[in-house]
C-alpha cells in the first residue's frame, strides 16, 4: 500500500537521500521518495511488516517529525 | 521517566534540549575562564559541551553511514574528532553546537515556508453531516458518496464539493479563491469544499468527496508546483553534487601538502552547500505558496521563472478586460414598413415598448432571434436574450453558419442573414448608405455591429456591447507599472469597435478582427520579437494560444478543473487584478532565488578563500556557514508577506 507522510522539517536537501535510503532499508518498504521542497515521503509498502506507525519512527530517528497524511 | 524518553524521541524537543545545554556548557565554560586561572575546569566544560552536541550529530552520521550515504553530518563529526585529539576544545564545542543551533533554525524557519500548504490540509474538516434515510449521520467527509445531500449548519466548514439543493447563504471562499469577500449561495449554486458556511443554512448535493475536490486537486497542484525543480534549482543542484566531494578532495590533498591538520578539518566543516541548495528550494515554496494564498495557482518553479520574465501580456478582450456579458444596446430599423407576416402568432403578441423596443425594433430583433436560434455565438445569445420576452422563436430551417462572419438560415422560405458586411457582400446583399453611417457611428462607441437582411434586403443593424470590468482599467494601468513594456488586447471585434473600447481601457496595443486561430499565430509573432509572452483567456476558445504562450493564465478557474490542471498559472477569482498580482510574485520570487543565489556562491567563495588564506577557523567557518543558510531562508520567507 501507499503511504503518504508529510514532515514540515526537513532543512537540508541532502537528507533526501538519507531518509529515502532509510526508508528503503527497512523490511518491508519497497519504494520511497522524498519531496523535498514540499515535506512530502511517498512510501510504497506492505503493511503487514511495516505499518505507518514504523515508517513514521524510521524518519523519525533521522531526526525528522513526520505525520501520516489522507492526501 | 517514561515521557522524558519520549520527549526525547521527539526530534524537536530533543534537539532544542541539546541547543540549550551544549550552549549553556559553553557559557559556563567561557565564566570559568574568566574567574579561575586554572585551565582543567574550562576544558572539561567544553568537551562536555562538544560531547553533548557531538554525539546526536554523531548519531545521525552512523545512520547515514549504515546506509551508505557520507552525510554533511560525518564531515562535521570527522571535523570535531580531529579537532578534540588536537586539543582545539573551544573549536570542536562551537563547531558542534553552531551546527545544531543553525539545524534548528533552519527546520523552524523552513517549516513557516511549507506552512501554507499545511494550511490548505487543515481546511478540510474530519466530520460531516449526511442525510441517510431520512436521518442526519455524522460521517467522515471521505464517506459521502457522491448524490448524497449534505447538510452545512451557519458557521460549518464545507467538507464536499456540490450544488446548493436547500437554503442560502454567504459562503467564505477566500481559501479558494483568495477573495476575501463572501459569496452569496442559493438554490443552484457550486460550493466547494474548504470554504466557510457563514449565515445560513445549506443543503448540498455532493458532487465530489476527499481527493475529487477542488480543494484535493489545489494541494496536490501546489504540491507538485513546489516539488518541480526550477532550471536555477536543477542547476545549483549539479553544482552541489559535486561541490562536497570536492571539497573532501581538497582537504585531504591539502593536509599531505601542508601537514596541517587543523587546515584539513576546517575545509571539512564548510564541506556542506547548505545555503546554496537551499537558495532555490525555499524562494520557490515560499513563492508558490504566497501565491496560493491569494488564489493564483502556479504550475511551478519553471513557470515562476518564466512569469517572473514576462514582458508582453497579450489579453484577450472578451470575458476577461469585458465582463463576458453581451448585451443588445442598439437595435435600428431601416425598412419599418417590413412585417414578418408568417411568423407564429405567439411569438408577436408580446412585442410592446415595454421591453424598451418599439415595433420595428422587435420586428428586426424577431428575424435575427430566428436566424440565430440555433448558434453559440456569444452575439447570438445576446440576441437570443433581448428576443426572450417575444416568447418561443419559431423554427427556421437551412441553417449556416459562417465562422467569423455571422449565420444564415431560412424560414418560410425567405432568406434571413445576420452578421458582419463581409457576408452580406458574400451574400451579394447591398448595404445602403444610411446603413454604413449607423454603422460607423456604433462601431465608433465600442460597439460590436450586425447587420440584418431579410429576403435579400438590409432590414436592420443590432448594436452589442460588452461591458469593460470595473477595475479593468486600473489593471492596466497597474500592468505597466510593475514593468510590463506591452498589454495587446486580441479581440475579434472590428477594428474601430476594438480601437474605442481599447482607448476606454488605456490600451496602445489592439489587433482586431481575429478569427480563434489567429490569436495563436499573434503570440508566435511577438514571441519571434523576442518577447516572453504571456497570454490571459479563459481556457476554453483560446487553448492553443494559452499552450503558444510562454505563460498562460487562465482566468476564474474554480469551477473548470481542467484549467487548474492545465494551465501554467491559474486564477482561482474571476477578478481582472490578480494578473498584476500573479505578476508581480512571480517578480518578486525570480528576484529573490537571484538574490539567494548570490547570497551563497559569495559566501562559499569567501568561506573557501578564508579558509585557504587562514583567515578563517573552524568556529568561524560554520558560523558563517550557518549565518549564510539562515540568511537564505529569512530573505525567502519574505515573500509571504502580504504585499499588493
Amino acid at each position: 500500500m501507499k503511504t503518504i507522510l508529510r514532515s514540515q522539517e526537513l532543512s537540508c536537501p541532502s537528507c533526501i537521500n538519507k531518509i529515502e535510503k532509510a526508508l528503503t532499508g527497512t523490511e518491508g518498504v519497497s519504494t520511497a521518495k522524498v519531496h523535498f521542497n514540499s515535506g512530502r515521503i511517498e512510501v510504497e509498502h506492505d503493511a503487514q511488516i511495516a505499518n505507518s506507525q514504523k515508517l513514521v519512527e524510521v524518519v523519525r530517528s533521522l531526526g525528522y517529525e513526520s505525520k501520516v497524511s489522507p492526501f | 521517566m517514561t515521557t522524558l524518553i519520549q520527549n526525547f524521541h521527539n526530534p524537536k524537543i530533543r534537539r532544542q534540549f541539546l541547543v540549550i545545554s551544549s550552549g549553556t556548557l559553553i557559557l559556563l565554560s567561557l565564566a570559568v575562564g574568566l574567574v579561575f586561572s586554572t585551565t582543567l575546569l574550562k576544558e572539561i566544560l567544553m568537551v562536555a559541551a562538544a560531547l553533548i552536541a557531538g554525539a546526536d550529530i554523531a548519531s545521525r552520521a552512523f545512520i547515514s553511514l549504515r546506509n551508505k550515504h557520507i552525510s554533511i553530518e560525518l564531515l562535521v563529526t570527522i571535523a570535531t574528532v580531529g579537532a578534540l585529539v588536537i586539543g582545539e576544545y573551544w573549536e570542536a564545542a562551537a563547531v558542534t553546537f553552531l551546527f545544531i543551533l543553525g539545524a534548528y533554525l533552519e527546520a523552524r524557519t523552513l517549516s513557516q515556508t511549507r506552512q501554507v500548504l499545511q494550511g490548505l490540509l487543515d481546511l478540510a474538516p474530519t466530520t460531516v453531516i449526511v442525510l441517510r434515510d431520512g436521518k442526519q449521520l455524522e460521517v467522515d467527509p471521505m464517506e459521502v458518496i457522491p448524490g448524497e445531500w449534505v447538510l452545512f449548519k451557519p458557521g460549518s466548514k464545507i467538507a464536499v464539493d456540490g450544488v446548493v439543493v436547500e437554503g442560502h447563504s454567504a459562503v467564505d471562499e477566500s481559501a479558494i479563491t483568495g477573495e476575501s469577500m463572501p459569496e452569496d449561495k442559493e438554490v443552484g449554486s457550486r460550493v466547494f469544499a474548504g470554504t466557510v458556511n457563514q449565515d445560513g443554512l445549506l443543503k448540498v448535493e455532493a458532487t465530489g468527496v476527499g481527493a475529487d475536490t477542488t480543494l484535493a486537486r489545489i494541494i496536490r497542484r501546489v504540491e507538485e508546483a513546489q516539488d518541480e525543480k526550477a532550471p536555477t534549482q536543477r542547476f545549483i543542484e549539479k553544482f552541489a553534487q559535486w561541490y562536497t566531494p570536492f571539497i573532501i578532495v581538497l582537504s585531504i590533498v591539502s593536509y599531505l601538502i601542508t601537514r596541517d591538520i587543523e587546515l584539513a578539518l576546517t575545509l571539512l566543516v564548510i564541506g556542506c552547500p547548505g545555503a546554496l541548495v537551499i537558495s532555490t528550494p525555499v524562494s520557490v515554496v515560499a513563492g508558490i505558496g504566497r501565491a496560493a494564498k491569494s488564489g493564483i495557482l502556479i504550475k511551478g518553479g519553471e513557470y515562476l521563472e518564466n512569469a517572473g520574465k514576462i514582458s508582453v501580456l497579450a489579453i484577450d478582450k472578451t470575458g476577461t478586460l469585458t465582463e463576458g456579458k453581451p448585451t443588445v444596446t442598439d437595435v435600428i430599423s431601416l425598412q419599418p414598413e417590413l412585417q414578418l407576416e408568417n411568423a407564429g402568432s405567439s411569438f408577436r403578441s408580446n412585442s410592446r415598448m415595454e421591453f424598451g423596443w418599439d415595433e420595428p425594433q422587435s420586428e428586426v430583433l424577431r428575424w435575427a432571434a430566428i436566424a440565430e436560434a440555433g448558434s453559440e455565438h456569444p452575439l447570438a445569445k445576446a440576441v437570443l436574450k433581448a428576443a426572450k420576452n417575444f416568447g418561443e422563436v419559431p423554427e427556421a430551417s437551412d441553417f449556416d453558419t459562417c465562422t467569423g462572419r455571422g449565420v444564415r438560415a431560412f424560414f418560410d422560405g425567405v432568406e434571413i442573414a445576420v452578421g458582419s458586411q463581409v457576408l452580406m457582400k458574400e451574400l451579394a446583399i447591398l448595404v445602403p448608405e444610411e446603413a454604413q453611417e449607423h454603422l460607423l457611428r456604433l462601431k465608433t462607441s465600442g460597439k460590436t455591429t450586425v447587420l440584418v437582411s431579410y429576403d435579400g434586403k438590409v432590414a436592420g443593424i443590432i448594436a452589442i456591447a460588452d461591458k469593460p470590468r470595473e477595475n479593468a482599467r486600473e489593471v492596466i494601468a497597474r500592468l505597466k507599472e510593475i514593468g510590463l513594456k506591452k498589454v495587446v488586447m486580441l479581440t475579434g471585434d472590428d477594428a474601430r469597435t476594438a480601437q474605442s473600447i481599447a482607448t476606454q481601457l488605456g490600451v496602445n496595443d489592439v489587433l482586431s478582427q481575429l478569427l480563434p486561430e489567429d490569436k495563436l499565430q499573434v503570440i508566435r509573432d511577438l514571441q519571434k520579437e523576442g518577447h516572453v509572452v504571456a497570454m490571459v483567456g479563459d481556457g476554453i476558445n483560446d487553448a492553443p494560444a494559452l499552450a503558444a504562450a510562454n505563460i498562460g493564465i487562465a482566468m476564474g478557474a474554480a469551477g473548470t478543473d481542467i484549467a487548474i490542471e492545465t494551465a501554467d498559472v491559474a486564477l482561482m477569482a474571476d477578478d481582472l487584478m490578480k494578473i498584476p498580482e500573479a505578476i508581480k510574485i512571480s517578480k518578486a520570487t525570480l528576484q529573490n532565488i537571484h538574490q539567494n543565489v548570490w547570497i551563497a556562491l559569495v559566501t562559499v567563495t569567501i568561506l573557501l578563500l578564508g579558509v585557504i588564506f587562514g583567515k578563517v577557523h573552524m568556529a568561524g567557518g560554520m558560523l558563517i556557514h550557518e549565518a549564510s543558510v539562515l540568511v537564505v531562508i529569512l530573505n525567502g520567507m519574505r515573500l509571504m508577506r502580504d504585499t499588493r
